[in-house]
């Protein structure tokens, strides 16, 4: 039982990370930067004289399992989900930040100016989006009474989120794209880096970095429909439906929104997220518990 | 009776965590192995550990207040609605107190990219 949970699990993620990956290509324009959607070299392996022997394989292997964990909580329908933990959110806040250790181990251990270099700003956009995105998370568990995905999507049953809390999901959208490095926020994968961690990566790893790194897009829009879009719930059709139609659509509209700024520096990212992301978020929050203190949306 | 079941369901959590996470290193290994055969091209580049000057030190420090304030909030959050006025209350303090001193960087120019 819990082998074949485990084995759907990685399959969804494995299934998903392809499904975005043709999404991801789509959206990719010549003339734009592609960030982390870019071809990675992935007939030969790299050899890097001056790399350290850990910290560079080591990288894409903590990357993939923070992706993997975080898709544990995710339900993908009624009943369908790896294993609905009682502290859910919060899991997944911590889990997904494996990717950002993942790339920082990887960027370091290359050992060339470059990978360091998008080491250094993989670390500031970490202190640029983590705090706004917790903010846009926590309007929701306000509402939701509960840090359990299932719950917030039980609690989601006579109104989606999106329309109580608007200013929570533009939080949340934005936040979402620099935490998985889409456009405008695809500072550290530019090519003025060479590609950051990208560049120094070849054959499995360049492999194991596809997969995490669309797999973060995967989780952070599933979370997305989980959080605001009522998750696996919907009439007429069934629950994988729905949460695959909210996932992928959640997506393209993130992906589309994001094409249309020009990319930000990682100067601009903090400047954006400290003096505009993180007050609204605290409104946000305090909008909400007024709007509970008013009897709405509070469910029972 | 309750307890134990309690407590097995907890420790099936944490296995079921465990069980995902060998599965993922395993499956980065398969790929690994798959791939041991690859002919290799040598990327020659300078070595690059030194030291730098920071140009975000400000913000790593106020990051971790708000980072802490965030994690306050969860728990603060998932019993909100229950309590009600008094903890909306308490909650606009603590906001109010972190907000002065963001206030305050931002005043003495500590958002500022060096």
């Amino acid at each position: 039982m819990g082998i074949a949970a485990a084995l759907a699990v990685l399959a969804a993620l494995l299934g998903g990370a392809a499904l975005t990956h043709m999404v991801e290509r789509a959206f990719v324009r010549a003339g734009r930067e592609p960030g982390p959607a870019q071809g990675a070299d992935l007939r030969h392996a790299l050899e890097l004289p001056n790399a350290d022997r850990l910290l560079l394989p080591a990288g894409p292997v903590v990357a993939l399992a923070g992706v993997a964990l975080a898709m544990v909580v995710l339900p993908l329908g009624p009943g369908l989900v790896g294993r609905d933990l009682g502290l859910g959110l919060f899991y997944v806040i911590v889990v997904v930040d494996f990717v950002v250790l993942g790339l920082a181990l990887a960027g370091w251990g290359a050992n060339t100016p470059e990978g360091v270099e998008a080491c250094y700003r993989i670390i500031a956009q970490l202190v640029a989006y983590v705090v706004p995105l917790g903010l846009a998370y926590v309007g929701v568990i306000m509402m939701a009474r509960s840090l359990s995905t299932v719950a917030v999507v039980d609690a989601q049953r006579g109104l989606w989120f999106v329309v109580l809390q608007p200013l929570g999901f533009l939080l949340y959208v934005a936040t979402g794209l620099m935490q998985s490095y889409r456009a405008p926020f695809l500072e550290p994968f530019a090519a003025s880096l060479g590609g950051g961690v990208l560049g120094v990566a070849g054959g499995w790893s360049a492999l194991v970095w596809r997969v995490s790194l669309t797999g973060v897009l995967l989780v952070v829009a599933a979370v997305g429909a989980v959080l605001y879009l009522g998750g696996p719930s919907g009439p007429w059709l069934p629950g994988w439906a729905w949460m695959l139609a909210k996932t992928y659509g959640l997506m393209a509209l993130m992906l589309g929104l994001g094409r249309l700024v020009r990319p930000l520096s990682t100067a601009e990212m903090l400047a954006l997220s400290w003096k505009v992301l993180i007050p609204l978020g605290l409104v946000n929050v305090l909008l909400v518990g007024g709007l509970i203190l008013l009897g709405v949306g509070s469910g029972a | 009776m309750e307890r134990m079941a309690a407590q097995s369901s907890v420790l099936g959590d944490f296995g079921f965590v465990a069980l995902v996470l060998v599965m993922a290193v395993g499956l980065a290994l398969l790929a690994a192995a798959a791939f041991a055969r690859a002919p290799a091209r040598t990327v020659r580049a300078p070595p690059a550990w030194a030291q730098f000057r920071f140009g975000y030190a400000v913000y790593a420090l106020i990051f971790l207040a708000f980072d802490m304030e965030m994690i306050f909030m969860y728990p603060w959050a998932v019993v909100f609605a229950d309590i009600g006025v008094s903890a909306f209350l308490d909650m606009l303090v603590f906001i109010v107190l972190l907000s002065a001193g963001i206030a305050y960087a931002w005043g003495m120019g500590g958002l500022r990219w060096e």
